[in-house]
């Protein structure tokens, strides 16, 4: 291995149990998105089109389908010989084995791939969120500030802002504050949770934090309020563009609406920065006779012979004759019969709503239906 | 599957010049949106196992190079074997109608002595289906014949396709032009690897014949065994074949044939976005690919990759080819737009149902 200037770990073995059946059989960053996507091709497609060409993926939860997803990382111009993509799981030395407890302890576990590669810069990202950034401007800032630690950051609502890692700065972006989670937040700066360290700083912390008893092992909770108590040079790296953690069904239903519409939120139609992906090579949408479509995103191989309006047909997915759907996301595969109607719902990849059954309500107190993959849905079981 | 050498003659140009094929061999013609006709001759042969390929290249070749690279997409990136790039003769089969010229076939003859396999596939890049070639090997090893040709009963008049003369199965004499229930060839067939090797030299005199020509006086010694083909398959040798065979892929039935579970057409891997049909469009009987915008109309068309229609544009009976964009009012009818084409707002590009409009294609 030849030294890097900088490496990236990427975070992707969270299960993300508040996806509910989306996420029971598959790690949430192999969850499809956006009628071809998964959620990890925007955190490879990011490492890609910014030029870092190593990249470590952590996995440990349901890894089959985000390893095989994954192959050499040629999808996402990641197979080259020296770096690419290397999938990380957990494994066992001659004192035993552990999975990885804390997005700390993945990375601490893995100081070994760091060593190999001896970079001047980790960049630590989560495989589960959906964003475009440049990296190099980020590193850029963190080089600028000879800073030890920055953090990338974006204003969120104040409402919303006790979910998140809250940082308060200074005029010159150095962060004096760094609270997870607090009650009563006091700046609406969140942490976006994806860092760039210093690579010797990163790998003493971390052997640190490994022997530290009292510690989660979690970078928000644990390394960056060290560092900051260290006095260590910790700087922010500022973001103003469309950035979403996918937590929960209903910002999964939400982020995905928000690709829809003439003028999108997010804008997958970005040639300068594209979304790659690995996927499979169908034949163009196929339209019937009677097909009307509204606003929507629709992938190779889909079929539609019914309605659609502004929901997410993805690959392969198909629409019968009479059938309507309304404000929903149909994952790979998924199969609305003949007549049925489905509202603000999220269909599973492969699963099947028979015909005439009627899913979902307009009503928007009501919560998003969802239908697990390969599951089919008949009459009277709605 | 045992070992098999895969041969593709992309090679062959249409005897009948258009503007489609002047910049391109047929073998790179865009094809339903996002395929290349090339890549079902490339998937047949992969899709069965065949892992060596070798392409015999046009002299035109960029558009060819730049869609199969290294092979990649078909799995032909091999450290053994893999996907090889073979010289053609000068102008290859240009207009003259050939498809296995003996002097391109006897150019390779080291990409054919080399490795242990019994067997070649050789096929041309002018034919659209889907098939296993398993079934065709098969055939071969059960008749026991020299080389299977793949065949299939001629449902019309083709001045274009090759016919053979059949008896029992077993071919006597070759044609030019089929009609309606004659053996037309789908310029594919099987043979033992050492007998191509013999017959390159048995005919190397005459090497600007064809195969199957140079081989008919010797149709009582060879033995050149029919294999006949059920399945969708469509030759697409002039401008109107080639409307034809994308047209009938808006039948759902064809469709469900040409691209099966499980046996599927691979072609170059693109990063588009999935084709976004905004507000107020209306589609119907249409095919659209990947990064394709939509405001306007689109009817019984095929849509490329990234094709805009603007509002109030309209697309009817139609194959809109890559990168092209349909402004406001613009009407696009019986036509075959190639790629990059922009059509001005409120102009018109309209053939008939007998005389398609072609539109060449544009700088990018």
């Amino acid at each position: 291995m030849s030294k890097k200037e900088c490496v990236a770990m990427l975070l992707a073995g969270g299960q993300g149990s508040r996806l509910g059946v989306l996420t029971k059989d598959v790690a949430k960053p192999a969850v499809s998105f956006g009628g071809k996507y998964r959620i990890i091709d925007f955190a490879l497609s990011n490492c890609a089109n910014s030029g870092i060409k190593t990249v470590g993926v952590l996995t440990q939860y349901r890894p089959y389908l985000l390893h095989s997803y994954l192959g050499t990382g040629g999808a996402w111009n990641l197979d080259e010989s020296d770096g690419g993509v290397s999938i990380l799981p957990p494994y066992a030395t001659q004192s035993g084995g552990a999975w990885y407890a804390g997005t700390a302890d993945a990375v601490t576990q893995n100081i070994g791939f760091i060593e190999q590669n001896d970079p001047e810069y980790v960049l630590i990202l989560s495989g589960d969120q959906l964003y475009r950034m440049d990296y190099q401007e980020m590193l850029a800032n963190h080089k600028r500030h000879e800073a030890d630690l920055t953090v990338a950051v974006m204003p969120v609502p104040w409402e919303e802002a006790s979910r998140f890692g809250i940082i308060t700065q200074d005029a010159d972006a150095r962060i004096v504050k760094f609270t997870e989670k607090p009650n009563k937040p006091d700046s609406n700066l969140a942490s976006m949770g994806i860092y760039i360290f210093d690579a010797k700083l990163l790998v003493d912390t971390l052997k640190a934090d490994a022997v530290d008893q009292s510690s989660e092992h979690d970078f928000g909770n644990d390394i960056i309020p060290k560092l900051l108590a260290d006095g260590k040079r910790l700087y922010t790296h500022e973001f103003n563009g469309f950035w979403r953690d996918v937590g929960t069904i209903s910002s999964y239903h939400e982020t995905s609406m928000d690709l829809l519409g003439s003028h999108p939120a997010f804008d997958l139609f970005d040639a300068g920065a594209p979304i790659m992906s690995n996927a499979s090579t169908r034949p163009p949408a196929y339209v019937g006779p009677h097909g009307e479509i509204d606003d929507c995103l629709v992938g190779n191989g889909a079929r539609i012979f019914g309605k659609a309006v502004h929901s997410i047909i993805s690959t392969d997915a198909c629409i019968g004759e009479r059938a309507i759907v309304e404000a929903s996301v149909l994952l790979p595969g998924a199969c609305v019969k003949d007549g049925a109607h489905v509202v603000r719902a999220i269909l599973g990849e492969h699963s099947t709503v028979e015909e005439d059954v009627v899913l979902g309500s307009v009503d928007q107190t009501r919560d998003t239906a969802v239908i697990g993959n390969n599951v089919v849905v008949g009459k009277g079981e709605e | 599957m045992e070992k098999i050498l895969g041969i593709i003659t992309a090679n062959y140009s249409t005897k009948y010049p258009s503007v489609l094929s002047e910049v391109r061999p047929v073998a790179s013609l865009p094809f339903l949106g996002r395929y290349r006709v090339v890549d079902f001759a490339l998937s047949n042969m992969v899709n069965c196992g065949i892992r060596t390929v070798g392409m015999i290249m046009p002299y035109n070749y960029r558009s060819l190079i730049d869609h199969v690279g290294s092979g990649r997409d078909w799995d032909l990136n091999r450290k053994k074997g893999g996907l090889f790039i073979l010289p053609g003769s000068a102008f290859g089969t240009s207009r003259t109608g050939s498809r296995f010229l003996l002097r391109d076939l006897a150019h390779n003859k080291v990409y054919m002595q080399r490795g242990s396999s019994d067997l070649c596939i050789i096929t041309t890049a002018s034919f659209v289906y889907n098939m296993d070639y398993r079934d065709l090997v098969a055939a071969h090893r059960a008749s026991g014949a020299d080389i299977t040709v793949l065949t299939k009963k001629a449902s019309g008049k083709d001045v274009d396709v090759c016919g053979f003369a059949v008896e029992d199965g077993r071919v006597t004499g070759v044609k030019h032009g089929v009609k309606f229930g004659d053996t037309a060839f789908l310029d594919c067939f099987v043979v033992d690897r050492k007998l191509l090797l013999q017959m390159l030299e048995w005919y190397a005199q005459t090497d600007y014949l064809d195969l199957f020509e140079a081989l008919a006086p010797d149709y009582g010694r060879v033995k050149v065994q029919t294999y006949d083909y059920e399945g969708y398959a469509a030759a697409i040798f002039d401008k109107d074949a080639y409307f034809r065979a994308n047209m009938d892929l808006l039948d759902p039935k064809i469709s469900a044939e040409l691209f099966p579970e499980g046996r599927a057409v691979r072609t170059k891997a693109h990063d588009n976005a999935p084709a976004k049909f905004e507000a107020g469009s209306h589609v119907s009987n249409s095919r659209i690919s990947g990064s394709a915008r939509i405001l306007g109309s689109v009817t019984n068309s095929i849509l490329g990759r990234g094709v805009t229609v603007e509002t109030g544009a309209s697309v009817s009976n139609s194959i809109v080819m890559q990168g092209c964009v349909i402004e406001t009012g613009a009407r696009v009818e019986y036509a075959i737009v190639d790629r990059n084409n922009v059509v001005p707002a409120h102009t018109e590009l309209r053939g008939t149902p007998d005389a398609l409009f072609i539109k060449d294609k544009a700088e990018a």
